[in-house]
């Protein structure tokens, strides 16, 4: 019992990191149908901005958490003004080398100005302990779940309840139907690709605390997002989520039951079997997206 | 791909097509006679080795052209399939076997690795099937790391050895590292096979149909095109091309590792694919000989530098230049063409119709 309480608490707390990456690749997907690996890097760069705004700057982790959120939304926004808008009238297939070319330029710029040495952050709440059912959690990890659920949440109510929202899924779930209606694809674009960055600077912050990491993770983490979106099904985002929880359970009953050596190749499994049986993923539906 | 490729030049005149036909061959035969003198021209240590390089660079840019030139199939894991080849080959060879039986692993090898990856990956269309093959290429080179029983892991496989063959009944052994002529002309006369293959398959009923599904794949499935077995069946097909590759360069370096066959070097070759000119004859040649020579270059200045401005490449070649170089001469001796045409109607008083 106390087994399978830890594990599923270390499941919710990979799961909650995966879900916040794999939503922002689901959004973008959803509204200008990229496959944005770029996001990899933003990953990567809030890890780094935790890392620099504590060390270097002394600053507390929750001024470095908006932080990387505002630096991960201004490069993805630049990203999107300086590549993909240029591009938007080329195929899906040159967007998403284009997204591979920034994902490679970003990630060896931060290999040439900060090493390829391995960081980990100083983390608040780490010797903090907190029992639930029998299982043991560190306040850090409460404070990661209690973050993701409220990033994940307030994603959802934003896209249900806003105006903006509403547009933006009216363009993820018919295109032309919403430009027709006089809806503004620029404002939509912009907005989607803000929000994607700023949880993917999130999800880099707060994995930093827990995680080591060095330049590389970049692509590791994007791929591995990408099999989960790829799982649940492109542009939802119910999908998103749900696909991020049975990753992260599997992958742990893996490492705690078979091998941790192979637990990191639990998400590509699971994506190959179901697209062996359901191509457009668990949750993925023909014609609405998000 | 996002433009029409160019397709082929309208025809001036059925003279001028005779004098092009006749311009192809003295340039083919031209560049062969080029290429056997070239690493008696080229006679430091290091050019002959990027001429190795090169048409290794051939035969993986030939395969890979099968799907990106033949069915628009943009694949960014191919150099895991060389990967598994060149596996397969050096643990065949080192366990004793001789040169031709690590060959035909590597063939069977990569070959079973396209099949195993194809069957889902070509579940997804346009440019999930990319996002796939580049996920894929990703795990293969996990796999290459954590099968350390099998492959020593990041340590890489050493000591593989070199290339044993009978000629005319005498027994050579490609000692590569001291001579590196000998091994060329070998490698060399893999990549013109590889080349012909390429031509091939692409004049081929398989081709044809390969095309079609270039064009229009709902359009191919609806006049009777078996358009997934056909996929399956080149993306296999060039697997096990790549697998060859990955075999002579094995038993080339001596010495592989997972590092060896990064996703990197798959956008090495998508890059080289595409600038060369995806689908054209010459494309598979002109791009390995020109990013070889760069590549090497900037990864001589910094490793790092090297993979921004690889990014940067990436970017600038998929936008600026879709149909490659080989596809830009084409275009641009079309318009010649049609500038000629109009200029001799204009001259002999017609109307220019265009």
């Amino acid at each position: 019992m106390e087994l399978a309480a830890q594990l599923a608490l270390n499941a919710l707390h990979a799961s909650s990191l995966y879900a916040l990456v794999a939503l922002g690749l689901t959004l973008v997907m959803g509204v200008m149908d990229i496959a944005d690996f770029a996001q990899g890097a933003i990953y990567m760069l809030g890890a780094y901005t935790a890392f620099f705004a504590t060390r270097e700057f002394g600053l507390s982790f929750f001024i470095a958490l908006p932080l990387a959120m505002l630096i991960g939304s201004l490069i993805a926004a630049g990203n999107y003004l300086i590549v993909y808008r240029p591009l938007r009238r080329f195929s899906g297939a040159t967007t998403f080398i284009a997204a591979l070319g920034l994902l490679l330029i970003l990630q060896n710029l931060a290999l040439h100005f900060f090493g390829a040495d391995f960081r980990i952050v100083r983390a608040p709440f780490v010797s903090a302990r907190v029992n639930i059912l029998g299982a043991t959690w560190t306040g850090y990890q409460v404070l990661i779940a209690i973050c993701a659920v409220l990033l994940v949440v307030g994603t959802w109510a934003f896209l249900k309840f806003t105006p903006i929202g509403t547009s933006l899924r009216a363009v993820a779930q018919n295109r032309r139907g919403a430009l027709v209606i006089g809806l503004d694809p620029f404002r939509v674009e912009v907005v989607a690709f803000v929000l994607a960055g700023a949880l993917a600077g999130a999800a880099g912050t707060l994995a930093s605390g827990v995680n080591a990491f060095d330049p590389s993770i970049a692509a590791i983490v994007v791929i591995k997002a990408f099999a989960i979106v790829i799982f649940g099904g492109m542009g939802s985002v119910p999908g998103a989520i749900i696909g991020a929880l049975i990753v992260g359970l599997a992958e742990n009953l893996m490492a705690g039951f078979v091998s941790t050596q192979y637990a990191e190749l639990t998400a590509f499994v699971l994506m190959v079997a179901v697209l062996l049986v359901r191509p457009r993923g668990l949750m993925g539906t023909p014609e609405a997206k998000l | 791909m996002s433009r029409p490729a160019s397709g082929p030049a309208p025809a001036a005149t059925p003279g001028a097509g005779r004098g092009r036909t006749i311009l192809y061959w003295v340039l083919g035969l031209a560049s062969l006679a080029f290429a056997l003198v070239a690493p008696h021209i080229f006679t430091g240590i290091a050019d002959r080795h990027l001429l190795v390089l090169i048409a290794i660079n051939i035969i993986l840019v030939a395969s890979l052209d099968l799907l990106i030139g033949g069915a628009g199939l943009i694949s960014l894991g191919h150099a895991a399939f060389m990967g598994v080849g060149a596996y397969a080959s050096a643990l065949i060879v080192k366990s004793g076997q001789p040169f031709i039986v690590g060959l035909l692993a590597a063939v069977l090898f990569a070959g079973l690795a396209g099949l195993i990856v194809g069957i889902p990956a070509l579940r997804l269309k346009g440019h999930y099937f990319s996002v796939i093959t580049f996920i894929v290429g990703i795990i293969i080179t996990i796999l290459m790391t954590n099968l350390d029983d099998l492959t020593r892991g990041p340590m890489g496989l050493t000591g593989i050895p070199f290339v044993k063959i009978n000629l005319f009944g005498v027994d050579h052994t490609f000692r590569t590292i001291i001579n590196k002529v000998g091994y060329y002309y070998f490698v060399l006369g893999f990549a013109l096979v590889a080349l012909w293959l390429r031509w091939r398959i692409g004049r081929s009923r398989f081709g044809r149909a390969l095309t079609a599904i270039k064009g229009d794949e709902n359009l191919a499935e609806s006049v009777g095109i078996a358009t997934y077995r056909v996929k399956v069946t080149a993306f296999t097909l060039a697997a096990a091309m790549a697998g060859v590759a990955g075999s002579l360069y094995a038993h080339y370096a001596a010495f592989i590792s997972p590092d060896s066959f990064t996703f990197v070097h798959s956008f090495d070759l998508f890059v080289m694919n595409l600038l060369g000119g995806a689908g054209t004859f010459a494309g598979p040649i002109i791009g390995p000989i020109f990013l070889t020579v760069i590549s090497t270059g900037v990864k001589a200045l910094s490793p790092a530098l090297a993979q921004i401005v690889y990014g940067l490449l990436l970017i600038v070649v998929i936008v600026a230049l879709p149909t490659g170089i080989a596809g830009g001469i084409k275009r641009l001796s079309a318009t010649l063409d049609r500038r000629k045409q109009r200029g001799a109607t204009v001259a002999s008083g017609g109307q220019a119709d265009e």
